[in-house]
């Protein structure tokens, strides 16, 4: 006999989870993509309005852009983008929080005592470089979005391991205590090209943005 | 006896773990757009080409909201500023924008934060010489009693040959300090060097746009 009892039973529980997995995976409909365009332009003409500016996450395009009246004002290409959880509502989200380790911390300037250190007063900047380029946006709807740069080197790539295992397994299951709380919860995970576009996007999204994920 | 005890008991641990991983994965496998009912399926070729119209004529209308003239592009991160007009670059220019510091009135009264602000805004007026009217923050930064009479606040040569005001206070000005140009040092206003200021300065007039981010 090639197989024991327990080498049988352990292909059955892998057999039924591989059928389970895809029967569960999206059937693929038809040509959507008019529909999603116009409900983007729809979406896209209402932020457009305001003098705010706004972002538009392009999922298939794998591009976000910065906008203002409809004008592009900044775009990052996304190296790699994953997703798990609720689809992403087709309507205006807003960023409710930034959150990362550590946080760029602003100076606070000390008054000068006299007319002397008045005249050598040089301010601290806080500049691109000291953005984080590895954080969370929580935005509006219980949608978390990770943000990282590529991993050049041996500790970043230690750290995009440690986020891998954490996506993969923590993430999912967080997903599970979640709905059974009935929240609502969405993740997606960006990689991009390098550091500072990630810092720069850290920049650009202040907190309260609006903007729109289209699987365009 | 107690060996195989354990070891069938980790096997069912690490079974169940994977089961519950599997589940989760599952569950939590993304949705396609159209699973949500919201996106109705155009088979109807009459109804997606009325899809297609309606859709372009909104892009024209999101179109018809941006500039129709030279308008200013500030990226208070890289500290750089465009004018443009339509796809065009018509210059690019070395800025300094906002320190992002805090000032804090002894006594902590009122709090400045020295940001660049951010989003669409427009030339309000333009002057040649500028002179500066020092706010309170500039006096208590420099550890000085803040004047009574406005005169006493007024300070010229300080803010280049020309000034641009966008409102609340924010101008995009001249510098003493072109050394400091590309780094973020401003108290909010945006510095410009004095070439590209006069180029900025004549391009630019009362209510072209300026986009900061």
């Amino acid at each position: 006999m090639p197989f024991g009892a327990t080498t049988r039973g352990w292909a059955f529980i892998a057999l039924v989870v591989l059928v389970i997995l895809f029967s569960s995976l999206p059937a693929g409909g038809g040509d959507q993509t008019a529909s999603l365009e116009n409900r983007l332009a729809k979406e896209e003409i209402l932020l457009a309005k305001t003098p705010s500016l706004y972002f538009i996450v392009y999922l298939k395009s794998k591009v976000i852009a910065l906008k203002s009246r409809g004008l592009t004002l900044q775009e990052w290409k996304i190296l790699s983008l994953h997703a798990w959880g609720d689809t992403l509502p087709l309507s205006a989200l807003t960023l409710e929080k930034k959150s990362t380790l550590f946080p760029p911390k602003r100076t606070k300037i000390k008054p000068a005592a006299n007319e002397e250190e008045a005249a050598t007063f040089e301010l601290d900047a806080l500049e691109l470089k000291d953005m984080p380029s590895r954080f969370t946006f929580f935005l509006s709807g219980g949608i978390r979005v990770f943000v990282r740069p590529k991993a050049r080197g041996f500790f970043p790539r230690l750290g995009n391991f440690g986020h891998l295992i954490v996506w993969n397994v923590w993430v999912p299951l967080k997903n599970v205590f979640l709905q059974m709380r009935k929240k609502p919860f969405g993740s997606i995970d960006i990689k991009l090209e390098n550091k500072e576009d990630a810092q720069s996007v850290y920049w650009a999204f202040p907190d309260g943005i609006k903007g729109v994920a289209f699987p365009i | 006896m107690k060996k195989k005890t354990i070891r069938v008991s980790l096997l069912a641990l690490v079974a169940v773990l994977v089961i519950l991983e599997a589940v989760a994965i599952i569950v939590a496998w993304p949705k396609a757009a159209t699973e949500t009912g919201l996106l109705p399926e155009q088979d109807d070729q009459k109804a997606a080409a009325k899809l297609k119209a309606e859709t372009a004529a909104l892009q024209k209308k999101i179109g018809a909201l941006a500039p129709k003239s030279v308008f200013i592009v500030i990226d208070s991160a890289r500290n750089s500023l465009v004018l443009k007009t339509g796809g065009k670059d018509l210059l690019q220019a070395v800025v300094s924008c906002g320190s992002g510091s805090i000032l804090e009135e002894p006594g902590g009264k009122r709090t400045w934060i020295f940001d660049t602000p951010r989003g669409e805004f427009q030339v309000k007026y333009k002057v040649v010489d500028p002179t500066w009217v020092k706010p309170d923050w500039a006096f208590i930064e420099e550890g000085k009693e803040i004047p009574k009479k406005q005169e006493d606040r007024l300070e010229s040569g300080v803010l280049g040959d020309y000034a641009l005001g966008f409102g609340d206070g924010y101008f995009i000005h001249g510098t003493l300090y072109s050394r400091l140009l590309g780094r973020s040092v401003t108290h909010g206003c945006v510095r410009v060097g004095d070439k590209d200021l006069k180029a900025v300065y004549q391009a630019a007039s009362v209510g072209t746009k300026i986009f900061i981010f």
